[in-house]
């Protein structure tokens, strides 16, 4: 991905966007198109961040508790996360990070492909599978976890790999999901990309695999990473599939390691869930950050013009 | 495992005009003149070792699911394997290599979960029939093992002779030995140490290694103590104690029953997957069979219900559909709000924004449910200044709750798709737009959001059906709270239908899958259905 | 030619995947081989063990023992305590669940129910264990593990605030109001409401959930409808009111205001005596005193190892929970590790901790009913006191007797 990425040049020029005013801007007019949004943007942080403050307080307390620890940061101490990593913590952190990343690439690919496929071609059975694929979403998994944990361990004699307890097994059964949603959101976008780019690379000699790494795939980038992140948030916060298949503590992730604690009624460790709680949310930021360039591109808008 | 790695290579396709290493520059020529010399790209080889391997992985699965007699898997397997086969050394089936890898996966772990939960469905798969008839009859049978009473502990030693294992103890001060086919007899010339035999001739005496290694046989043993079965059999859990046992029911094979050889009560097998008796007294546990329909009905049956149900149906359409809608028009109010490259620190707000949907929900669940506890909670106490707001009792504010904490939890879902979809609109539409004079509602109105729904369209009919089924939040927050007062089953104004099911199947009196299987099923059509509707409705069917 | 490659290809590629699998599969095996150690054990082999987040540190630590002592190696896994009932109903029947699962002993009836436990003959071993953990091992005439420990809530009171308790509940709440502390008594609650901490008042009411056998066993016949109940729903209603009990207390709020010196009195479960040592408050654990005029009798909970119906190591495991785990040593290293009375009785009367001796005085004889017509009782139970504390249920006596009749109707559902 990172190649094919690289080889397209970019456009700057971004949607919506205008001529930039060379004289300086006025402050009623800086309200009006600008300030608004930065008050809009405030609000709604403080709507966003109040609860993980209130988690972030909790994990610096060492008897914090997620009821009525109302001081925010009245005590400051980082025994908790300390305390974090004699628990395994960072096995877990390392477990989802394989898990959430294998995954996020693996359905990436598959639902792009599957995107390509339905968006470029008219063949036989296309409205189906594509209906298909929406309705498969809407069938309740109360029991899947039954019947994925029967499929497992059926498995163990035939790909012991992609058994109970293994990593690998966990990301296929994550990449059951490949095709779902996120072939919709690629298929939407690819759908956007005019057919006349790949008609002239075609009459130019181009075969359909080079017309989808070279031509397509590079204008849809900002698609490409959001199903990648969606899809890296979504199964690096799955806990019900993931306490099933993986059964020793070592080869858990972060998210059977936190309802872990939180499912002890009597002593469940607040303060440590809390910490960890926080850690766990920090990859995910970084991530959104880092991806941010390639979300906000403004690709396509530049190639389709050309 | 197949490689998801495998769309992405590919060969020139021989019936399209290319050249299989050049990279669409132009040069064409006659595709019969080289077609040879394609198959030997770097592409094509790349594809030969992958499929190559692939099909290694699917016969060494074929052989090794043969082995174990695992058939399914061998069908599934070869038709696997035909499949990719088919589509990576077709030159028509184009689509199909860029759907198969998808699709294998999709067939695999999503169909499976489905074809399984409609299998249990019609069965009674729940507490008390959790296994299958063989597992019952052992499990009464081991459970139905009574030590005499008054006998006294054997320390016991387990002997081998030829194939024969058997059990040599000390009785009445003598050795005696005994086999499954023979019944306790004095051992001639045996060895006694204390309490224990220690040798017996014509009989090789098993360490305790050899008796674990041989556990499952040792515990199924069962000598007989005299000629006479009602004496009960010697039998030994550990391999170092052997006690008299006198089993309270006896199976019999040939007429599919147990009776009870105290009470001589018969229990016979019924189709309902347990033994009963004549005056319809069961024996624990029973097996799982098929009960055909009465999963289904069973919702039905229950009139005082009926009331409640439909409250519960009301609510669940109304937080799946708010849900939807919330979050939609908050994210991607702040998707456009944030579009404007001028705005200084986007990056910023946008990671921050972001940050709800960085914990997992159930993490937030607890936050929330901590945060919002009418007494000490930081709502009440700290942002509302002591007020005593009980967000969960009153049916109205628990409403509202759950849909506060859903928004949190959801807006920023949509605000990452609306931006990402946001890029594909050509910024010069809009533009010109604008330019005939359309104010920045109308362009919205008029040309970003039927744009946008386009591919977003699809995500909020399954962010719906996601909603419709979104257990965790319900559970974890409140789990469905405030309560029915006096409902005939545990069931509460914020309950949406798959928690409701969760409370009937696995809250009261145990775990009924089958039930929830049927109640799965049932959910499946309802929202698959009205989601199909809403697919047709946005006409996103009829631009396929 | 291209079909020629190909299966080349394949084969070769085959025998390799072949090699890779075979020597994968052996190496990553559930048979852990042990290591041979100096001390030449007896046994190979490994036995799986569930264990919950409470106890595996110690069973780790065990494991290690056992496997010093015999070769055995145990395999031990952590499972949710919220999920390792039902994950081993789930998983036994499959023959990839566990061998031996340790939980407390009300999960007995229902493990029996689906046949996933087979019954251990202690034999003359029985005599050594209490009274009260024996009874709660049995059902069905059966005794279907091996118990190592005891727990059970009591009032547990701040020295600071009191030195004195009165012999009553009434008594004692007047007290706690005297001292103008912001709490007089603290009984964790919640939203759906916490019965279990709530039993040692009801049952001084002479309303027990179940009707007890002779034998200390649980019949399924109800307990508390009637009269009694009616009273411990009104004097539920009472306490409610007077702010006593709350259901915004949950167990963190609970913990927090004894720790914080907020109320003198609070009644909970040995499970927080390391919070409050830490804490550094200086408690002593006594009795409930009486609500209703009878002894205040709290749940006892049971905890033991218990052993798959399909074990594929019937001998060993019964020698780890048989002759291991009922030893004197191990059920003392049990008990330095949990600080729950041990349930062998050589163990237990060594036991010379105030508090552990504490909270086991203040036990009755009310062993959590194993019978499976609780599953059927928690829910309703619990809503139904939530509500009459908090005051959305207005009758109280009417409230309970919906909530018998709804308890009735479930158990007699779930007989089929």
């Amino acid at each position: 991905m990172a190649t094919t990425t690289s080889v397209e040049p970019r456009s700057s020029a971004v949607p919506g966007s205008r001529p930039r005013a060379s004289a300086p801007v006025r402050f009623g007019r800086w309200c009006k198109e600008l300030g608004w949004r930065h008050l809009v943007g405030v609000v709604t942080i403080v709507f966003c961040v109040l609860p993980l403050l209130y988690v972030l307080s909790a994990s610096l307390n060492p008897s914090g508790t997620l009821t009525g620890s109302n001081d925010l940061f009245s005590t400051i101490s980082g025994a908790n996360y300390g305390a974090l990593w004699s628990k395994g913590f960072g096995d877990w952190a390392r477990n989802s990070i394989i898990v959430a990343v294998v995954t996020s690439i693996g359905t990436v690919l598959m639902g792009a492909a599957a995107a390509y496929a339905f968006s470029r071609y008219r063949f036989r059975g296309r409205r189906g599978t594509l209906t298909g694929l929406l309705l498969v979403q809407m069938f309740p998994q109360l029991l899947a976890v039954v019947a994925i944990f029967l499929l497992l361990i059926n498995l163990k004699d035939v790909f012991p790999l992609l058994s109970t307890n293994s990593l690998p097994g966990l990301i296929a059964v994550y990449l059951g999901g490949a095709l779902g949603v996120n072939t919709f959101l690629l298929y939407g976008f690819f759908n956007t990309v005019p057919r006349e780019l790949d008609e002239a690379a075609r009459i130019d000699g181009a075969t359909h695999a080079q017309i989808f790494w070279t031509i397509i795939m590079p204008l849809v980038t900002p698609i490409l990473v959001v199903v990648g992140l969606l899809s890296f948030i979504s199964t690096y916060g799955e806990f019900i599939i993931a306490k099933t298949v993986l059964t020793s503590s070592s080869k858990w992730t972060l998210a059977i390691g936190l309802y872990t604690w939180a499912s002890d009624e009597r002593n469940a460790p607040w303060g440590l869930f809390a910490a960890g709680a926080v850690l766990a949310a920090i990859p995910i930021v970084l991530l959104t950050l880092f991806l941010q360039k390639y979300i906000v591109s403004g690709l396509v808008s530049g190639a389709v013009k050309g | 495992m197949s490689d998801p790695q495998l769309t992405t290579v590919e060969p020139p396709r021989t019936d399209d005009a290319g050249d299989g290493t050049a990279h669409g520059t132009g040069r064409t020529r006659n595709p019969d003149e080289n077609a040879h010399a394609r198959r030997f790209s770097p592409g094509w080889i790349v594809k030969l070792v992958l499929v190559g391997l692939v099909d290694a992985l699917g016969v060494y699965g074929i052989l090794a699911a043969s082995g174990v007699q695992a058939w399914w898997i061998v069908v599934f397997l070869v038709f696997a394997l035909a499949l990719v086969n088919w589509a990576y050394f077709s030159r028509r089936a184009v689509p199909a290599k860029y759907l198969v890898p998808g699709l294998i996966f999709l067939l695999v772990y999503q169909l499976f979960v489905m074809l399984y939960t409609g299998y249990i469905a019609f069965t009674n798969y729940g507490d008390g029939h959790n296994s299958t008839k063989s597992d019952a009859i052992s499990a009464i049978q081991l459970g139905n093992q009574v030590r005499v009473e008054g006998s006294p502990a054997y320390p016991v030693t387990v002997v081998l002779q030829g194939n024969d294992l058997g059990f040599a103890v000390v009785q009445d001060g003598k050795a005696v030995v005994g086999t499954a086919d023979e019944p306790l007899a004095p051992a001639q010339g045996a060895t006694v140490a204390g309490q224990q035999v220690t040798a017996v001739p014509g009989y090789q005496v098993l360490s305790f290694a050899d008796i674990a290694q041989r556990s499952q046989e040792v515990t199924a043993l069962a000598v007989p103590v005299s000629e006479d079965a009602a004496d009960g059999t010697l039998r030994t859990q550990n391999g170092t104690i052997a006690y008299v046992f006198a089993p309270v029911l006896e199976y019999d094979a040939k007429t599919d029953t147990f009776t009870n050889t105290q009470t001589g009560v018969t229990y016979t097998a019924s189709d309902q997957g347990y033994f009963v008796s004549s005056s319809g007294d069961k024996l624990e546990p029973g097996w799982r069979v098929g009960v055909g329909f009465s999963n289904f009905t069973e919702m039905f049956r229950n009139s005082d219900l009926s009331g409640i149900f439909a409250q519960v149906i009301v609510w669940t359409f109304a937080f799946a559909f708010l849900s939807v809608a919330i979050t939609f028009f908050l994210g991607l109010f702040l998707a456009i709000v944030f579009n404007d490259p001028r705005v200084r620190g986007r990056k910023v707000y946008r990671a921050l924004l972001i940050l709800p949907y960085a914990f997992p929900g159930f993490v937030a669940a607890l936050v929330w449910r901590g945060m919002l506890n009418p007494r000490f909670g930081f709502v009440n106490e700290v942002l509302l200044g002591g007020a005593q707001i009980d967000w969960f009792g009153d049916p109205w504010l628990a409403k509202f709750s759950v849909l506060l904490v859903n928004t949190w939890l959801g807006f920023p879902y949509m605000f990452i798709i609306c931006t990402g979809a946001l890029q594909s609109i050509p910024g010069d539409v809009t533009e010109s737009a604008r330019m005939d004079g359309a104010g920045p509602l109308r362009v919205f109105r008029a040309i970003t959001l039927p744009l946008l729904m386009v591919s977003v369209a699809p995500l909020l009919i399954a962010s719906f059906a996601f909603n419709f089924n979104n257990f965790t939040l319900i559970y974890m927050l409140n789990n469905g709270g405030p309560q029915f007062v006096g409902a005939p089953v545990p069931v509460g104004h914020t309950d949406i239908l798959i928690s409701f099911v969760y409370s009937i199947a696995f809250g009261t009196g145990g775990h009924d899958y089958g039930l929830a299987a049927a109640v799965s099923i049932l959910i499946f059509l309802v929202v698959g259905l009205i989601s199909w509707l809403g697919f047709r409705q946005t006409r996103t069917l009829e631009e396929l | 030619m291209r079909r020629s490659i190909l299966t080349v290809l394949a084969v070769g590629a085959t025998t390799f995947a072949l090699a890779a699998c075979s020597s994968g599969s052996s190496g990553s095996g559930e048979t852990a081989t042990s290591a041979p150690t100096s001390a030449a054990p007896k046994l190979t082999g490994s036995l799986t063990v569930w264990v919950d987040e409470t106890r595996i540190d110690v069973f780790k630590q065990l494991g290690a023992e056992y496997q010093q002592k015999t070769g055995v190696t145990l395999n031990v896994v952590q499972k949710p305590s919220g999920d390792i009932r039902a994950d081993f109903v789930k998983q036994e029947p499959t023959g990839q669940g566990p061998d031996i699962i340790v939980t407390a002993h009300d999960a007995i009836g229902n493990l029996v129910t689906n046949g996933t436990i087979q019954p251990v003959q202690l034999g003359d071993k029985t005599k050594d264990f209490s009274q009260v953990s024996i009874s709660a091992f049995t059902y069905d005439g059966q005794v279907w593990g091996v118990p190592y420990a005891i727990e059970n809530i009591a009032l547990v009171r701040n020295n600071k605030l009191a030195t004195s308790t009165p012999d009553t509940l009434d008594k004692l709440i007047e007290q706690g109001k005297s001292l103008k502390t912001k709490y007089s008594l603290v009984i964790q609650q919640g939203a759906n409401g916490d019965p279990y901490h709530l039993y040692p008042l009801q049952t001084s009411f002479g309303a027990p959930v179940f009707k007890q056998n002779s034998d200390g066993s649980y019949s399924d016949e109800i307990g508390m409808s009637g009269d009694a109940g009616h009273k411990f729903a009104a004097y539920l209603q009472k306490l409610g009111k007077d702010k006593v009990l709350d259901t915004a207390i949950d167990s963190q709020k609970a913990t927090d205001a004894f720790t914080k010196g907020q109320t003198p009195y609070i009644i909970t479960g040995p499970w927080n005596v390391d919070a409050f040592k830490k804490a550094n408050v200086d408690f002593s654990v006594l009795p409930v005193p009486s609500a209703g005029g009878q002894d205040a009798q709290p749940f006892s909970g049971v905890q033991g190892a218990f052993i798959s119906a399909k074990t594929q190591n019937a001998i060993v495991a019964n020698d780890f929970v048989t002759n291991f785990l009922a030893s004197e040593p191990v059920q003392t290293e049990l008990y330095t590790a949990g600080q729950r009375m041990p349930a062998l009785t050589a163990a237990a009367d060594k036991v010379t901790d105030p508090i552990t001796k504490g909270f086991s005085d203040a036990a009755g004889n009310s062993p959590m009913p194993s019978i499976p017509a609780m599953d059927s009782v928690w829910q309703y139970w619990g809503t139904t006191e939530a509500q009459i504390i908090s005051g959305q249920a207005k009758d109280p006596s009417a409230a309970w007797d919906t909530m018998i009749k709804n308890i009735q109707a479930a158990i007699d559902k779930s007989k089929g």
